[in-house]
């Protein structure tokens, strides 16, 4: 298989890398903390990009991988990687608007316990954004799906550790609009899609916590050297590195193999997924033990990254969650 | 980024795949177990089938493909090599019992050797010679570069006294790459020279060395006052360390095929042995089979990737995450086949238990993958220096 990427996908990296590290700051992913309102501004540069939501997935994962990052803030991935796939597979009119980024989307699919796949519970948790969006797609057993507005939606914002990603539950068992059939299939390639993408975003999490710990061993003296010239440090950085690499390449397959319909793709989906929460979560540890007593402190960036990276290992299905799914697929087939 | 590669490549593997149906031996078939080092203690060292089935190879250009044909090759490009490396490595099939001469005596001796010198790589190639390594030594092991064996010019002869350890094959081979101490006076990695020997030389004594499995497939090399032609010096005088880092190059970028390929295979015989056990109902063991099989998955990606940046010039320090992975991952995957035997995970009575001790043979044997060819710390180091930019200490 080829990893080369094409001059347009060279193109579109760079083009998300320049865009997001100009328009997402941290100072902005700290000001989101106490008022989400100063995202929007974020979101109307992303607009531009939602075309991606329509594949194929690697494109998409270039972008995402970009918004992890930076941890950004806001509607993207909901709306790029879950609302308009849904969309599609539906074959819902308000796709072309969508894509266009003249309007904004979410899913509510997963019940309390967090798993996301088609259920009768009336109550739908760990919705992603649902107050920054225009509309929500609920799934429901059957399949079946509802676009409603959000707009006066009774909501609640679950309190979380991750401040960058606002997840929400509600109530649907009362929604107006009529139920349409899905196809299980379908809504079964939304969530691995979303999956990946959010695998390949987890991996830009992993690789800014780990820059953040590579440029910190190299300016950073102790004991008269640079700490990064100590093997104890040499060695954890060098271990980090192969499980961000590992899962950068993980994700990247996944997508390809996803875009291609192949027959280990499911597995895939499972090994992207374990993989960027193995990754995110080591570097989340690493770093901070990398940067000492400085890292642990509010000022310091650090934390923001922690806290997406462990938000991000939570959602969609833990590293556990997915190790069990893979173990059905190895073991019981 | 795509899942397969251009016709012009798919036809090569067409091509290989039709000469490996019509030549490759029924033991070469049968695949040889690369874990399995131990097969050697059972066997003759380089059995006549595979030094015939490498000489096929040379014949009709497949035993390394980037060579041109006089070299046992058919001028591939680092893609069509890599498809090679896929398709071997798929098959479990050996192109040779015997690396030294091919992998590393072949390339130094056309980067460095003079005219008269390099008549020895296209035997190396094809087998016909065996060559050996003396490069590590009781006291130079990871630093290399401390090794003492030493040889003083003499006139026209050089005269070596030292000792070589871990020397594969010096038991088999006619001629030894003999890196020697030329100049103890500058520092380390500047006074070594690589001296061409041949290894019936009055004064070398070879005695094989049994590793921790029982085997012999290596030795102790003593040379005492051993006299060689000064004209046997390859490259320049005490300009030996560079000729140390030589070896396929154009080969590098494709080499972890084959660890991820045992790997896979490893896992695939764990999940064998999971389900005879009765064990596929156990939450632990499931989450450790899925855990191994999501890093094999993800490194066989990672060299991909890599070698899709290789291929666009960079210089693949994949390979050290690919080296450092697959040979503790295996480590890893053996002594859990144990675990899963229970009780019987060191039973290897022909009688009871099952699989003859497999598991314990092989766990044992994989200690020395950690360990030979640059250990996992060297791999953490150069990862740490080479690739992320860390500074020395």
């Amino acid at each position: 298989m080829d990893f080369t990427l094409t001059d347009e996908q060279q193109l579109l990296r760079d083009t998300a890398r320049t865009l997001l590290a100009k328009e997402c700051p941290t100072s902005l992913v700290r000001a989101h903390i106490d008022d989400p309102a100063v995202a929007d501004a974020l979101w109307d540069r992303e607009r531009d990009f939602a075309g991606l939501g329509d594949g194929p997935l690697t494109d998409l994962c270039l972008f995402t991988a970009e918004t992890g990052y930076v941890a950004a803030p806001g509607p993207f991935f909901a709306t790029t990687a879950l609302f308009a796939p849904l969309l599609a597979a539906a074959g819902d009119d308000r796709l072309a608007a969508t894509l266009a980024g003249e309007t904004s989307g979410t899913v509510a699919m997963a019940g309390l316990d967090g798993t996301w796949a088609p259920n009768e519970e009336p109550v739908k948790r760990f919705v992603p954004e649902l107050d920054s969006v225009e509309w929500v797609a609920v799934v429901e057993a059957g399949p079946t799906l509802r676009v409603v507005p959000t707009a006066g939606l009774p909501m609640r914002l679950l309190g979380t550790a991750d401040w960058s990603r606002r997840l929400f539950e509600f109530d649907v068992a009362d929604l107006d609009g009529a139920r349409r059939p899905l196809d299980v299939d379908a809504v079964d390639a939304v969530v691995a899609g979303a999956t990946v993408a959010l695998a390949a975003e987890m991996v830009g999490t992993a690789r800014r916590l780990f820059d953040m710990a590579l440029e910190y061993a190299k300016q950073r003296v102790q004991f008269d050297h640079p700490i990064g010239s100590f093997q104890a440090i040499q060695h954890r950085l060098a271990e980090l590195s192969l499980a961000v690499e590992r899962a950068d390449s993980a994700a990247q397959y996944a997508a390809m193999s996803l875009d291609a319909g192949t027959p280990d793709r499911r597995r895939a989906v499972h090994v992207a997924k374990s993989a960027a929460g193995t990754a995110a979560t080591r570097a989340a540890k690493d770093s901070i033990q990398v940067h000492g007593g400085i890292g642990y402190t509010w000022e310091h960036d650090l934390h923001l990254f922690i806290r997406r990276a462990y938000g991000s290992e939570s959602w969609l299905g833990t590293t556990g969650w997915h190790h069990d799914r893979l173990a059905e697929l190895l073991l019981d087939a | 980024m795509r899942l397969s590669f251009g016709p012009e490549v798919e036809d090569f593997r067409g091509e290989l795949v039709a000469f490996l149906d019509a030549h490759a031996p029924a033991e070469a078939l049968a695949g040889y177990d690369f874990a399995d080092s131990g097969a050697e203690e059972r066997a003759e060292l380089i059995p006549a089938w595979a030094r015939s089935w490498q000489a096929t190879l040379f014949d009709h250009g497949w035993m390394i493909p980037g060579y041109p044909p006089e070299l046992g090759g058919r001028n591939a490009t680092p893609l069509q090599t890599l498809v090679y490396l896929e398709e071997m490595a798929r098959r479990r099939m050996p192109r040779s019992l015997h690396f030294p001469g091919y992998a590393i005596v072949a390339p130094s001796l056309l980067d460095f050797g003079n005219e008269e010198q390099q008549r020895f790589v296209a035997p190396a190639i094809r087998g016909d010679t065996i060559w050996c390594i003396g490069m590590s030594e009781p006291n130079a092991g990871s630093d290399l570069a401390g090794l003492q064996t030493r040889a003083e010019l003499d006139g026209e002869r050089f005269v070596v006294n030292g000792q070589k350890v871990w020397t594969s094959y010096a038991m088999v081979a006619q001629k030894c790459f003999v890196y020697v101490r030329t100049d103890p006076t500058v520092p380390k990695h500047k006074g070594i020279s690589l001296l061409i020997v041949d290894m019936d030389t009055p004064g070398i004594d070879v005695r094989p060395l049994r590793h921790l499995s029982g085997a012999a497939n290596f030795a102790e090399v003593f040379f005492t006052d051993v006299s060689v032609p000064a004209a046997n010096l390859v490259g320049g005088l005490n300009d030996g360390w560079r000729i140390t880092q030589g070896s396929l190059a154009h080969e590098r970028a494709g080499l972890w095929v084959e660890g991820v390929s045992r790997l896979e295979a490893t896992v695939q015989a764990l999940v064998d042995l999971v389900r005879r056990r009765g064990l596929a109902g156990d939450t632990g063991v499931r989450r450790q089979i899925a855990a191994l099989y999501e890093q094999a998955a993800s490194l066989r990606a990672l060299g991909y990737k890599g070698f899709a940046s290789f291929a666009q010039g960079s210089s693949a320090p994949e390979h050290s995450y690919m080296k450092m992975a697959t040979s503790e991952l295996g480590k890893a995957a053996y002594e859990l086949g144990m675990q899963l035997q229970g009780a019987d995970a060191v039973t290897t009575d022909p009688e009871r238990g099952e699989e003859h001790g497999r598991w314990v043979h092989m766990f044992f044997m994989s200690f020395a993958n950690t360990i030979a060819g640059g250990s996992s710390e060297i791999q953490r180091n150069i990862i740490a220096q080479r690739v992320l930019g860390l500074p020395r200490a």
